[in-house]
């Protein structure tokens, strides 16, 4: 095997999983989720994260206005933890094993990060993704970009 | 054999009626254009250990009839799997069988 063939970004290895991305690939990666913290933690009613705290109860206003009360909270702690070990594992990629938590993790992040690409690229049913697939614009590669990244993220950790 | 009297039980008075929390409550995951087909279909063997080929035929029906129910339970059950869902950012709603 040369240098040159084609490694996955996400790879399962002997032990656990590796990512494959460059210093470069590492840090911009990092910035993308430094982002999306801020925006899990931020205000509740931003429109960006409408996607990221979906209603439990669609018929009960109630019931609904009860859940989000007991487990808003804990999505956000889920999220923040779930953000923080990836970025944790970027900024010091040693060891390079990871274990299926954290690659879970990474595999959640990067998927958040596309539901908040899709609320600004205006995806909100198949025609629309159609339409922005055609767009070519730089939210568009980037969310490609990172459908690739999550595409064999979920290939190495999909049972056989 | 004890030879006391078992206390009896009672209904939770709080309770509309039994039957209302006999029927279970059904987990629905409802289509979005964002989450990546092969992503749901992991999410759903993950979380509830279905097969490849019934997480793939569930991932189909929310793909392409809208949605699929993904569970039936009760509905402290119901609501972590909700919960576990949302985490995965799926959209996935509950409500009590009719």
């Amino acid at each position: 095997m040369s240098d040159r063939d084609f490694e996955p970004p996400v790879q399962a290895v002997e032990g656990g999983w590796t990512l494959n991305f460059d210093d470069e690939e590492r840090a911009f990666l990092t910035n993308l989720l430094e982002e999306l913290r801020g925006l899990v933690t931020g205000p509740a009613d931003d429109p960006l994260v409408d996607r990221l705290f979906p209603k439990a109860y669609r018929d009960d206003e109630e019931m609904e206005a009860e859940y989000q009360r007991l487990m808003r909270d804990e999505l956000v702690v889920s999220r923040v933890a779930a953000l923080d070990s990836v970025i944790a594992r970027l900024e010091a990629p040693e060891p390079e094993i990871m274990d299926e938590g954290e690659t879970v993790a990474f595999m959640q992040s990067l998927n958040a990060i596309r539901m908040v690409l899709g609320s600004i690229i205006g995806i909100t049913d198949d025609e629309s993704a159609d339409q922005a697939d055609a767009s070519d614009s730089m939210e568009m590669n980037l969310y490609e970009f990172l459908s690739w990244v999550l595409d064999w993220t979920v290939r190495s950790l999909s049972p056989n | 054999m004890p030879t006391t009297l078992e206390p009896v039980v009672v209904a939770d008075p709080n309770l509309d009626n039994a039957t209302s929390t006999q029927r279970p409550w059904i987990v629905i995951v409802w289509n979005d254009p964002v989450n990546l087909m092969s992503y749901v279909t992991l999410v759903f063997q993950k979380l509830f250990g279905y097969s490849l080929e019934e997480a793939t035929a569930l991932m189909m029906d929310v793909h392409e009839k809208g949605k699929a129910a993904v569970a039936s339970c009760g509905r402290e059950e119901a609501e972590m799997h909700v919960f576990r869902l949302h985490e995965h950012s799926l959209w996935a709603t509950m409500e009590q069988d009719k």
